[in-house]
């Protein structure tokens, strides 16, 4: 009886040491790759990280994390990419990860719309004159979203802060409140602990180059 | 018990250290490597892409039965079981090319996409509302695209030797009943739809899909736009009126609203008109939309609109001056319009939708009073489903409720009549490769007033010999009720009839876009008048042939683009009163135009300018003994645009048609009588004046003080 108890203690234990082994697993591939994909310069080093954020995430359908990378990895390829058939391409498919993140109840919904965002403003890229209108409206409404949940989201700080200041260059008009938006950006970003793990901490160098342009 | 224990993690030991190298190459169906595909166990993070040289290798833990799973963009997901037992696996894999969006080729013959999503549309939604000589009008901005013929006096869109009524406005695949405002005799009418309104404007000049019926030219499908994603306030000033609208967004759903008061009275004060105006148009307009989310997948939309115009003018006699017939026209206009769409399982959408039209006219000439009213309700239920990713299929039936009444105050009967058209179709769509599609379709309609179902055939095909250029053909039988002037008097008249026969190149390439069409229509059962006994029939007939231009360009120079179109016609019908087959006095055999648009960065301005010119049209002159024999001088007209933003939510727009005057003519009208001398006085149909001038300031209040209304102009 007393051994029957034991071995049951034993296999409880187990299952947790190995529910552990699983998810020190997750989190040591995923900062592997999110270390990898914040490295990453070219665009076929990104679709490499991509593809391996697609496989962890197609193995863990209950973590946001992979669909985030792997949509934040895409949209960095859309940037690095030349050709505007690739770069819509990739936005597609970054726009669908973002979506199903969404659906995921453990997810960070400021960071993942503030991600929305970004495509949105990229989609903006490949035809300016006529998608302005339609994306950047829903760029501004994803900042505002995730601005609207966490306040202090350094990313969404910083990516309203760019859009403000490209609707104010193509209108040549002021650009103070872009800036002010920046360096609010650039507070938030210093509070922010600039170690790897699962949280989101891109985008500190993209607002302090922002902030230049602002002197 | 420690033993078993021990052995147990030994055991787990071994699992985990026993390790299977997996490797491989990926080719495309023609052998050839493709690099950066994802390569996987499903299940596990085990994987890696494709090099270079198509190659994978990598190692993984996991034993006994797995499948491996290949993906790439373009090609369709791969499976394969492979049994994982410590010894090296090689494998090859072959990728299946899969239809897509992005590479597959697309049927243009005889259509027009325009709309800010698509990449592959030749023309945008925002150039309607950024072309000079359009203000602002959808008609206006497609009339500079080939297939369509410009006539000036009337505002709609006449296309490929068809008359202005052949062509149907659908919005959200809804019929519209009359989609042109009221407008003077021999004046432009405006579209009663402002293009703001719509993210994608389809506009096709034949050959269109079978979900389209009782049109014989061309259909105008406008896809409105779907739930808004910021609240905002709109005030527009104008130089003829004034405008204020307001959107307002809730998590799931937005409703805007607009209202509109134009009185153009000042403005025929200030300029001279050549019309003499008893009291110049004033219209009231209100318009409202509603966008509701309905769970994941569902979204409805509800539009609203509805006008109140009137004026009245004199009409001078042409023997006499001095009498004077007065003119006058009060209309009413009420439109409603509610489509719903919903995916009803993976692979199938459905979409429904309701519209009424009802338009009341009351006609005033001299001391007769006329009043006329047209009314029709429109539903529609379509299904939509995928086969596979190359097969493609429509199903879809209506109902087309169509009542008319005109009565005239001297007479105690009125003129009416009620027709209900109920109509099926289908159509299928196959991609056989990337390069190849072929679409067939069937639409049956069943008439009450002729008690009669007919069933006419749509066929079309698109084929991509190369990297970009691709041919399209389309070939379809078209039938459209008679006119209500006719149908009101002879409600057993035949529907009228065509045929379109189109080929069509197109090459899109980075920016730029190439496109030539040759087309033959053929109409049959057109309805003709006999002069002497009046009696109406279905005898006419007739054809229309010609080949068209189009070239598009926005990169050679940076922030300028401009497009040319040219389209030749030559046609022939004998309808209404003529005596045999001519050509028409709505035909014209040459039309150009040549559209630019340029942003001044410093000035902080859009400038905008449009050429067109269209050659002589016929016109009938009773004093010679061919009908329809002669020709008007040729038609130009230079426009001109400025948008200035000196604030990103302020436009200050100035417009500014005929900017050289030139004194077109339109036709002649003649005496119904001879003169003394036995001759038939005419009279030209001008412009009403050689300008439109345009000025208005308008004004976007919204949270992020960015958005302003610079499509809506």
């Amino acid at each position: 009886m007393k051994s029957k108890f034991r071995l049951s203690l034993v296999l409880v234990w187990l299952t947790v040491l190995f529910a552990q082994a699983e998810d020190d697993k997750y989190v040591t591939t995923m900062k592997k790759q999110i270390l990898a994909v914040y490295q990453a310069q070219t665009v076929e080093s990104l679709a490499e990280v991509v593809n391996t954020f697609d496989r962890i995430s197609a193995a863990e359908k209950e973590k946001w994390e992979p669909l985030y990378y792997a949509a934040f990895g895409r949209v960095m390829m859309a940037t690095r990419e030349t050709d505007n058939k690739k770069k819509d391409a990739y936005l597609e498919i970054a726009l669908k990860n973002v979506e199903a993140a969404k659906q995921i109840a453990s997810a960070d919904v400021s960071e993942v719309v503030a991600l929305e965002g970004f495509v949105y403003m990229m989609m903006v890229t490949v035809d300016p004159a006529s998608r302005g209108q339609l994306y950047s409206g829903k760029a501004f409404a994803a900042y505002q979203k995730a601005l609207q949940i966490n306040p202090n989201n350094p990313r969404a700080l910083s990516l309203l802060a760019q859009m403000q200041y490209g609707t104010a260059k193509f209108f040549n008009g002021s650009t103070d409140e872009a800036c002010q938006t920046g360096q609010e950006a650039v507070a938030k970003f210093k509070e922010e602990k600039d170690e790897i793990s699962l949280k989101p901490i891109w985008g500190k160098g993209m607002a302090e180059k922002f902030l230049s342009q602002c002197k | 018990m420690k033993t078993c224990l021990l052995s147990f993690f030994v055991l787990i030991q071994t699992l985990a250290l026993a390790q299977t190298k997996i490797s491989g190459i990926v080719t495309d169906e023609k052998g050839e490597v493709i690099p950066g595909a994802n390569v996987s166990i499903v299940g596990a993070y085990d994987g890696a892409s494709t090099n270079e040289e198509g190659k994978f290798q990598f190692t993984t833990q996991e034993k006994g039965a797995l499948v491996l799973a290949v993906s790439f963009i373009g090609y369709k997901p791969f499976q394969q079981n492979i049994t994982a037992n410590g010894n090296p696996i090689q494998v090859t894999i072959i990728l299946k090319e899969s239809i897509n969006e992005l590479e597959a080729v697309v049927i243009t013959a005889g259509s027009f996409n325009a709309s800010d999503e698509s990449r592959r549309t030749v023309f945008k939604a925002l150039d309607i509302a950024t072309t000079a000589g359009a203000t602002a009008d959808i008609a206006g901005a497609l009339n500079t695209l080939p297939g369509t013929q410009k006539v000036g006096e009337s505002g709609r869109l006449f296309v490929r030797g068809g008359d202005g009524t052949e062509t149907r406005t659908f919005i959200d695949g809804m019929l519209v009943l009359d989609a042109y405002g009221a407008a003077a005799p021999n004046t432009p009418s405006r579209g009663r739809f402002l293009p703001f309104m719509f993210k994608g404007t389809s506009f096709s000049t034949g050959g269109y899909s079978a979900e389209y019926g009782q049109a014989l030219s061309s259909a105008l499908v406008l896809d409105s736009k779907d739930t808004e994603s910021i609240s905002r306030t709109d005030i527009g000033l104008l130089s003829i009126g004034a405008d204020v609208a307001h959107t307002q967004v809730w998590n799931k759903a937005s409703l805007a609203g607009k209202i509109q008061y134009t009185n153009i009275r000042p403005y025929f004060g200030l300029i001279n008109q050549e019309i003499e105006w008893d009291k110049a148009p004033l219209s009231y307009e209100g318009s409202a939309a509603f966008r509701q989310q309905v769970g994941k997948t569902g979204l409805l939309k509800v539009f609203g609109n509805f006008n109140q115009s009137d004026f009245s003018l004199f009409e001078k006699d042409i023997l006499d001056e001095n009498q004077r017939t007065r003119f006058q026209l009060n209309n009413g206009y009420r439109y409603i319009n509610t489509a719903y769409k919903q995916a009803i399982s993976k692979n199938w959408n459905m979409r429904s939708g309701t519209s009424f039209t009802h338009i009341k006219n009351d006609i005033g000439i001299g001391e007769i009073k006329v009043d006329e009213v047209d009314k029709g309700i429109h539903t529609k239920w379509v299904a939509e489903g995928s086969l596979s990713d190359a097969a493609e299929i429509v199903l879809g039936a209506e109902w087309i409720n169509h009542s008319y009444n005109v009565k005239v105050d001297t007479s105690v009967y009125s003129l009416q009549f009620k027709e209900d058209l109920l109509a099926s179709f289908a159509e299928s769509q196959y991609y056989i490769s990337n390069n190849f599609v072929i679409k067939t379709g069937v639409r049956a309609e069943y008439n009450s007033l002729l008690n009669k179902v007919a069933v006419d055939p749509r066929f079309s095909l698109a084929f991509k010999p190369g990297k970009e250029g691709q041919f399209s053909f389309a070939y379809g039988r078209f039938r459209q009720s008679p006119r209500n002037e006719y149908v009101r008097i002879n409600s057993t008249l035949q529907q009228e009839l065509s045929s379109h026969y189109i080929l069509s190149y197109q090459l899109v390439e980075n920016s730029r876009t190439f496109r030539a069409e040759v087309y033959y229509k053929e109409y049959e059962n057109l309805v003709t008048q006999n002069q002497v006994t009046q009696r109406l029939a279905n005898d006419g007939a007739g054809y229309a042939k010609g080949f068209e231009f189009f070239w598009r360009d926005n990169r050679s120079i940076e922030r300028l683009d401009y497009w040319l179109s040219y389209s030749y016609l030559d046609t022939k019908r004998k309808q209404g009163n003529f005596p045999e087959q001519v050509m028409p006095s709505f035909a014209s055999a040459h039309n150009f135009s040549i559209v630019g648009k340029y942003y001044f960065v410093v000035l902080k301005s859009q400038v905008g300018l449009t050429y067109s010119y269209t050659s002589g049209r016929p016109y009938h002159n009773p004093n010679e003994n061919k009908f329809m024999n002669g020709r008007t001088p040729y038609y130009s007209d230079l426009s001109f645009n400025w948008s200035y933003l000196p604030k990103p939510n302020i436009i200050v727009h100035f417009s500014c048609t005929n900017v050289l005057g030139r004194d077109n003519i339109f036709g002649y009208q003649f005496s119904n009588q001879p003169n003394n001398e036995g001759i038939y006085v005419s009279r030209p149909i001008r412009q009403a004046a050689p300008r439109f001038i345009f000025l208005g300031v308008f004004i976007t209040l919204s949270k992020d003080k960015v958005n302003n209304q610079l499509p809506s102009l």
